[in-house]
């Protein structure tokens, strides 16, 4: 909230460019009931029909006037608006991929919420501007015509109206729960409603058709109390206003008949008097109440879950200079929350250049946390990872980025040329380079039959399958000078054949390779394997593995039950 | 001309006695706004005659209060009957896409959409439709009204209204072309920001983020053009808007001025005027609710096309002790004329390339799906496990008891069968944890979803592919927990894997929907093509 009140801040000038035009838009309300007054008594009562008309033409050429303030009100809308939904976009998108929650990513319908969302506040912010910008101008411009047409009458006109706006004033927080309740409660129907209809084959499965009709049911039914809550609250604001914009009519007319006998009045002052409310300053009241209730509402909302989305990081930046591109680790104990059990306990393992570890265990058991561990996108609970002597997360970031590289499972690739994509790591890097890295990890056919680097790569890499996605995001980082190069189960959609000759590619670079192994047949590769099973990690060679670890020789066993052999799959 | 939907929206009116409340209290509010402006006017006068009537204002007090009161009763009844029709609309919806069961004739996306959009249209058909009605009867009588006073008046206002009108109905159109650019570029930002976020680990272990997120952003100037050429059509727009009521206004007023002067009319018989031409032009601003029915027509018509879809037929399967027969099966591209006969007690794998219908097969014989030709002879407890499940329920507890009445000691006990109590007890709340807070891999989700098998105690358990994502020695320990948790029941088995295959009883080798062989993995094994569905074809 303090963001986007900030944000319109900053587009001051476009603001006050706005109130500018807003009182060109007054004008009609200023002087409306004032000409329809005269018209009558100086014109057409007075029998001077000719300056009747003058008169009301004059209102028309007001109407002109504020017509042409409105719309360049509405044009000049845009200048406000959009700078400032860009502001706000650019702030979540950056709020995303800066998370450094990185273990629940928001998926498709998140972002599709995300977009949602900016769109309301855009919407609501110019239904805000719009709205309440013309009660202001229209109800101030009203009250002082009115004041110069029937000064005597004006308390009797301001005080209901002052009244009902601090009576609404007071059912605000109120109100703004039970609007909150609701959008809440369409969430939820919306969320349980997806989830069963997007789950029909597993409820069918489970045989559950009535359990998953009972909570979706319930989410409905709380969503329809709810929409009728907010009526409840929204029906007393609208009589509030209601009165608060009547009274001064019925006042208006009802202490009129002495001022009028004693000629403090004259039938035109009390002709544009009423004219100022019921055409000016009612309209205007109604606005502001439906605005405040629902756009006002939404754009609360929206606002809040956009940071929810996309959380303000306060990360601490790293200044140490690793002295060696070496790893060692001790003692190091990690567990995602206190009270749940650690996945990683007491490892104790020293990585120096040349050295190819495989990790290797049960899928679940928090292998991937290793790769976090090591990339410094999280600090261990305990002991320390200490890269080149330092800190792996306190490392300065320029530095760790360069030394380090982790490929994950799941392959980024973004709309743009395959050259660019390859580039992402190393800018520098020449045609050369790339089609030297490409030819290096076995994609070589791959960019041929897509085309050569200048092809246009699609969405998320679209059209590409998931082996294809991952021998481009390894080529990628196969050009990098990365010294430390963590393949994350980064080769799970290749053949065992591709995937061996990816691994040896990587361990020839003489750098650090750890591969966070899909097949076992990673095991065999590696000069050391870390066997990671919920408990004591183990750490060693194949072959002393085998001979010391019952667990160990279970995995290669579960491999492959038929030929015992450490032969990765069956040959024909 | 009537729709599909039209009996639907029908029945939904029909079903409350609400609607007709509120029809009664619009009837009351609308003539209570209708007498307003002459009771105003009458005030006015009685105000410049100098002399005070009591009942003059008594009159405008009691007309007023009716309006308002009927205003807020309005609110809340209109609030009331579109909320229960809603509701009623989304119950029953969700009931029979429930009962049509999978698979869905309706994609998931789409029948979200109809739940909690379409229903939400049509639910509002009463008061849409009672909101119309009061329009044009007080529009109507507004006319009528100022005839009453002169018709002059009234013969003025209906010449100039319909051209004011015509006038903003022309420019509704230009913003379309606008809108649809804008949609546009906000649709490839959020496709950008898509891509980034399922690269997210890619990013922040490179440190890149802030440079992806200028590539997320460099549509964004194409955007604020785009939307900004939609404020200047909004304000062209706003501008006709915006001379129209002043227009008729004005030519309503000189009409009146004439009455004036003649003696027809008295002062307060302006103000009456300008009150019933701006309650006339009511129905101008009432235009779009035309959309809005023709948008709540389509809406019903949607929900009614899902409420008429038959339900296909299925045989109710027998206790059949775990034999499983199918019988010149058919399922439209997928299967063509499957024999199969699988005896009770066997561990079945079905193999075949990617698209060969092996998980057709898999859905057709434990009864999940219906057969277009054919007969299935299945048992009527049958364990479903699949490659991703979706789990249900509230809590991950809940999602492996999903539609029993198991208690927690079962629940655990069949997490600790498939191999995932481990993983469930280091989550932040352990079972108690929601499931949209439970971050679980692929392959977590599959041992839950086998744990939700398991917890059945089926006759018949069908894994389709649903240890695909699990390492091998967390398979081989799932498979030996199933033997012991599950002992001697039918199994079988889609997988892509030899290991699997080969510990089979019995295989069934699919190739185009049809059965290429069946027979032990070894037998097979000799067969090139065989051979060639594991590794590839290498």
């Amino acid at each position: 909230m303090r963001f986007y009140l900030s944000t319109l801040a900053g587009h001051r000038r476009g603001v006050l460019i706005l109130l500018g035009w807003s009182m060109l838009e007054g004008i009609p309300a200023f002087f409306g009931g004032r000409l329809v007054g005269t018209a009558v008594d100086q014109g057409f009562a007075a029998g001077d029909p000719l300056a009747g008309v003058l008169w009301l033409l004059a209102f028309a050429a007001l109407a002109v006037a504020g017509a042409l303030g409105q719309r360049q009100v509405f044009a000049r809308l845009g200048a406000v608006v959009e700078p400032m939904r860009d502001a706000l976009v650019t702030r979540v998108v950056k709020g995303v991929l800066n998370d450094p929650s990185h273990r629940r990513t928001p998926d498709a319908s998140a972002v599709a919420m995300i977009t949602r969302h900016v769109e309301v506040v855009r919407d609501a912010t110019a239904g805000v501007l719009v709205q309440a910008r013309a009660l202001l101008v229209t109800t101030i411009a009203a009250l002082i015509g009115l004041a110069t047409t029937a000064a005597a009458l004006i308390w009797l006109v301001v005080l209901p109206i002052v009244a009902a706006l601090l009576l609404f004033g007071l059912m605000l927080p109120s109100l703004a729960k039970r609007q909150r309740d609701a959008v809440m409660a369409d969430e939820r129907t919306a969320e349980a409603s997806g989830a069963v209809l997007t789950g029909l084959r597993d409820v069918a499965a489970c045989d559950a058709a009535a359990e998953a009709y009972g909570d979706v049911a319930k989410q409905i039914n709380l969503q329809a109390r709810a929409t009728v809550t907010v009526a409840w609250a929204n029906s007393l604001r609208a009589t509030v206003i209601a009165i608060g914009g009547f009274t001064p009519v019925v006042l208006l007319v009802a202490f009129a008949p002495p001022l009028v006998a004693s000629g403090q009045l004259t039938t035109g002052a009390v002709l544009a008097a009423v004219v100022y409310l019921t055409n000016s300053v009612n309209p205007a009241l109604h606005g502001l109440a439906r605005t405040t209730s629902t756009v006002v509402m939404r754009l609360m909302v929206a606002l809040k879950r956009l940071q929810e989305a996309a959380p303000r990081t306060g990360k601490e930046i790293g200044t140490e200079i690793p002295a060696n591109g070496e790893f060692v680790l001790r003692d190091v104990t990690f567990g995602w929350s206190p009270d749940a059990e650690p996945v990683l306990r007491g490892l104790s393992l020293d990585l120096r250049p040349g050295d190819h570890l495989a990790v290797v265990g049960p899928s679940g058991i928090g292998k991937s946390t290793m790769a976090s561990l090591l990339t410094g996108l999280m600090p261990p609970d305990n002991g320390c990872v200490l890269f080149g002597g330092a800190p792996v997360d306190r490392v300065a970031p320029t530095v760790r980025h360069h030394a380090i590289a982790l490929i994950p499972q799941e392959t980024y690739l973004f709309t743009g040329t395959v050259r660019e994509n390859l580039t992402l790591l190393a800018p520098w890097a020449t045609d050369e380079d790339l089609v030297d890295a490409v030819k290096k990890v076995g994609a070589k056919p791959l960019l041929d039959g897509l085309g050569g680097l200048d092809a246009a790569l699609g969405h998320g890499g679209e059209g590409l399958s998931a082996g294809e996605a991952q021998l481009l995001a390894l080529a990628r980082v196969y050009v990098t000078s990365a010294g430390v190069v963590i393949l994350d189960e980064a080769t799970s959609h290749l053949d065992p054949a591709a995937e061996a000759r990816v691994e040896r590619a990587f361990a020839q670079r003489n750098g650090i390779l750890v591969v966070i192994a899909h097949r076992l047949s990673s095991a065999l590769r590696a000069n050391r394997v870390l066997v990671m099973d919920g408990g004591k990690p183990l750490l060693g060679s194949h072959e002393h593995l085998l001979k010391t670890s019952a667990l160990y020789g279970q995995l290669m066993l579960a491999w492959d039950p038929t030929h015992r052999k450490e032969t990765p799959l069956p040959k024909r | 001309m009537t729709k599909p939907g039209d009996q639907l929206l029908f029945s939904t009116v029909k079903r409350d006695y609400r609607p007709w409340l509120l029809l009664l209290n619009a009837a009351v509010a609308t003539t209570g706004g209708l007498l307003l402006p002459a009771a105003l006017a009458g005030a006015v006068d009685m105000a410049l005659s100098g002399t005070f009537v009591l009942a003059t204002i008594v009159f405008l007090l009691v007309l007023a209060g009716v309006e308002i009161l009927g205003d807020a009763i309005g609110i809340i009844l209109a609030a009331s009957i579109t909320a229960r029709a809603t509701a009623w609309l989304r119950r029953r919806l969700t009931r029979r896409l429930l009962t049509l069961g999978h698979p869905s004739p309706f994609a998931a996306g789409d029948a979200v959409s109809r739940v909690t959009g379409d229903c939400g249209n049509a639910g509002s058909v009463a008061v849409t439709v009672i909101s119309l009605a009061v329009t044009a009867v007080s529009s109507v009588g507004s006319v009528i009204a100022l005839a009453l006073l002169d018709w002059r008046l009234a013969a003025v206002f209906l010449v100039s209204a319909p051209l004011a009108g015509y006038l903003v109905r022309t420019h509704m159109r230009l913003t379309a072309d606008d809108v649809l650019a804008y949609q546009e570029v906000s649709g490839e930002v959020s496709a950008r920001l898509l891509d980034s976020v399922s690269g997210l680990r890619t990013i922040a272990a490179a440190g890149i983020a802030d440079r992806e997120t200028n590539r997320v952003l460099e549509p964004l100037p194409r955007l604020a053009a785009a939307g900004a050429g939609m404020w200047r059509t909004q304000a062209k727009m706003m501008w006709r808007a915006g001379l129209l009521l002043p227009a008729v206004e004005v030519a309503v007023l000189t009409a009146a001025g004439f009455g004036v002067m003649e003696g027809r009319l008295s002062t307060g018989d302006v103000l009456a005027a300008l009150g019933y031409a701006a309650l006339g032009m009511g129905i101008v601003g009432q235009m779009t609710q035309l959309t809005v029915l023709e948008r709540t027509r389509a809406s019903a018509g949607r929900i009614a096309e899902v409420l008429d879809t038959p339900a296909p037929k299925r045989p109710a399967p027998k206790p059949s002790n775990g034999v499983i027969e199918l019988r010149h099966v058919s399922v439209g591209d997928a299967l063509h004329d499957v024999n199969l006969m699988i005896p009770a007690g066997t561990f079945a794998a079905i193999v075949g390339s990617s698209g060969a219908g092996k998980s057709t097969l898999a859905a057709v014989l434990g009864g999940l799906s219906a057969v277009d030709a054919g007969e299935v002879v299945g048992d009527d407890a049958v364990g479903y496990a699949f490659e991703r499940p979706a789990l249900l329920g509230a809590t991950i507890g809940r999602s492996i008891g999903y539609g029993t009445d198991a208690d927690e000691i079962q629940v655990r006990d069949a997490a600790v069968a498939a191999q995932v109590h481990d993983v469930l007890i280091r989550l932040p709340q352990g079972y108690e944890t929601p499931m949209a807070d439970a971050p679980l891999s692929g392959g977590e989700a599959q041992r839950v979803g086998l744990a939700r098998a398991i917890i059945r105690d089926p006759e018949v358990l069908v894994l389709d592919d649903a240890t695909a994502s699990l390492d091998t020695v967390t398979e081989a320990k799932v498979d030996k927990a199933l033997t012991t948790a599950l002992p001697g029941r039918t199994r079988v088995v889609v997988t892509h894997r030899p290991a699997t295959a080969a510990r089979a009883d019995l295989v069934v080798w699919l190739e185009d929907g049809r059965v290429r062989g069946t027979g032990t993995h070894q037998e097979l094994w000799n067969d090139e093509d065989y051979r060639a569905v594991f590794t590839g074809g290498e």
